[in-house]
């Protein structure tokens, strides 16, 4: 009963260096992109003037966005609107892959929102630096008065770790509710009916809405934190 | 002294689930209620007043489900025999620190999702700054529940 949320790892001795993998978490991410890319290979196979159903999916989806970044980030948002998208797909369909049977949410691992976190924060800091120069970049962190200099990192840091564990809080929490609700109806015949109509509403609620939301409200707040540094 | 593990364990995910479960509730009866009174006076944008109330609630929602997962997490782990008092007090913490975390982030966020609430009933064509302003505004004040969470994980798995 203590395995509630552990993860698969592999472990290799390469010269004397302790290696672990997850390779759950690993092959599931490496699912989810060979999903998004036959999908958006089929959607954009026939390119017309006149857009057909999944052109015009894609249209949606791209104007939507773009109308999103240019209000926020402004001059040379087309610069920022490839890298905010994928974003967003990548976790959407990360949150969404967990309904399938057998496959789980490669979010679920703390690894995934861990690493698209530290790439959203070397962005930031790296438009920063470009927009501002180095030292426009240094000086909003002795904004107002110099000795909150460390109370300025501590901020910053703790925004990128809300967002973060924001995530995988969310994915883990529905993961670990949706275990629970099957645990516990599946453990005689007489209850285990119930789960023809609760097992639906707990993946469609915690897999599918959840899901959405926090795929969109993590490209959101992600385009939030550039635009902040950049401007 | 043998069950003192157990006994505090339960005491704990009680402590987290049901302190954590008041921030949200107020929170989310607020924004619906804020929903219902700006529905009545402007029937027109209902679907409008509708999306931002259900999306709003379901991002208050996430600071109770964090209680939930810091409970369920309590209650199916299976607690050592110790002697040491260490263990227990740090779950007892853990259960602590949830829930009172989901209890002011739960109301703040409440507050943000009536006002925004109200402000697209009062200009319905601003509708998406609006929506994005408070879905913003939510999730950064989500931020110090995060913190809760974060401490409350360690505290059940370091210690």
């Amino acid at each position: 009963m203590h395995e509630v949320g552990s993860i698969d790892t592999t472990s290799f001795n390469i010269a004397g260096l302790d290696i672990t993998f997850n390779h759950h978490t690993l092959i599931m991410t490496w699912i989810v992109i060979f999903v998004i890319l036959i999908a958006f290979f089929l959607l954009k196979r026939k390119i017309n003037k006149i857009p057909g159903r999944g052109q015009a999916l894609l249209e949606l989806i791209i104007d939507s966005f773009d109308g999103l970044v240019k209000e926020s980030i402004g001059e040379n948002h087309r610069k920022y609107l490839p890298f905010i998208l994928t974003i967003f797909i990548f976790v959407l369909i990360s949150n969404w892959i967990g309904i399938v049977p057998i496959i789980e949410e490669p979010t679920k691992d703390l690894n995934t929102p861990m690493g698209l976190g530290i790439l959203v924060l070397f962005v930031t800091v790296y438009s920063g630096i470009r927009y501002n120069g180095f030292f426009g970049f240094i000086k909003e962190f002795f904004e107002p008065v110099w000795f909150l200099f460390p109370i300025n990192i501590v901020g910053e840091i703790g925004k990128f770790l809300s967002l973060i564990f924001r995530l995988f809080g969310n994915i883990f929490g529905g993961s670990v509710i949706i275990w629970v609700a099957f645990t516990m109806f599946l453990k005689s015949w007489w209850t285990s009916w119930i789960l023809l109509f609760l097992g639906p509403a707990v993946y469609g609620f915690f897999g599918l809405f959840i899901g959405a939301i926090q795929a969109f409200v993590f490209a959101i707040l992600s385009m939030t934190y550039i635009s902040i540094t950049k401007n | 002294m043998g069950n003192l593990g157990q006994i505090i364990t339960f005491l704990s995910a009680g402590i987290a689930m049901g302190v954590g479960a008041i921030g949200a509730g107020i929170g989310e009866g607020h924004t619906g209620g804020k929903a219902v009174q700006v529905s009545a006076r402007q029937p027109g944008v209902q679907d409008k007043i509708m999306k931002s109330m259900l999306i709003g609630q379901a991002i208050i929602e996430s600071s109770s489900i964090y209680a939930l997962i810091v409970a369920i997490l309590l209650i199916f782990s299976s607690p050592e025999q110790t002697t040491s008092i260490v263990k227990p007090a740090a779950i007892l913490s853990a259960g602590i620190c949830m829930g009172f975390g989901a209890l002011g982030t739960g109301l703040g966020k409440g507050y943000t999702a009536s006002k925004g609430v109200e402000g697209i009933g009062r200009s319905p064509h601003n509708e998406p700054i609006i929506f994005r302003t408070m879905l913003i505004g939510q999730a950064v004040a989500e931020s110090t529940s995060i913190y809760a969470l974060v401490i409350s994980l360690l505290l059940i798995y370091t210690i």
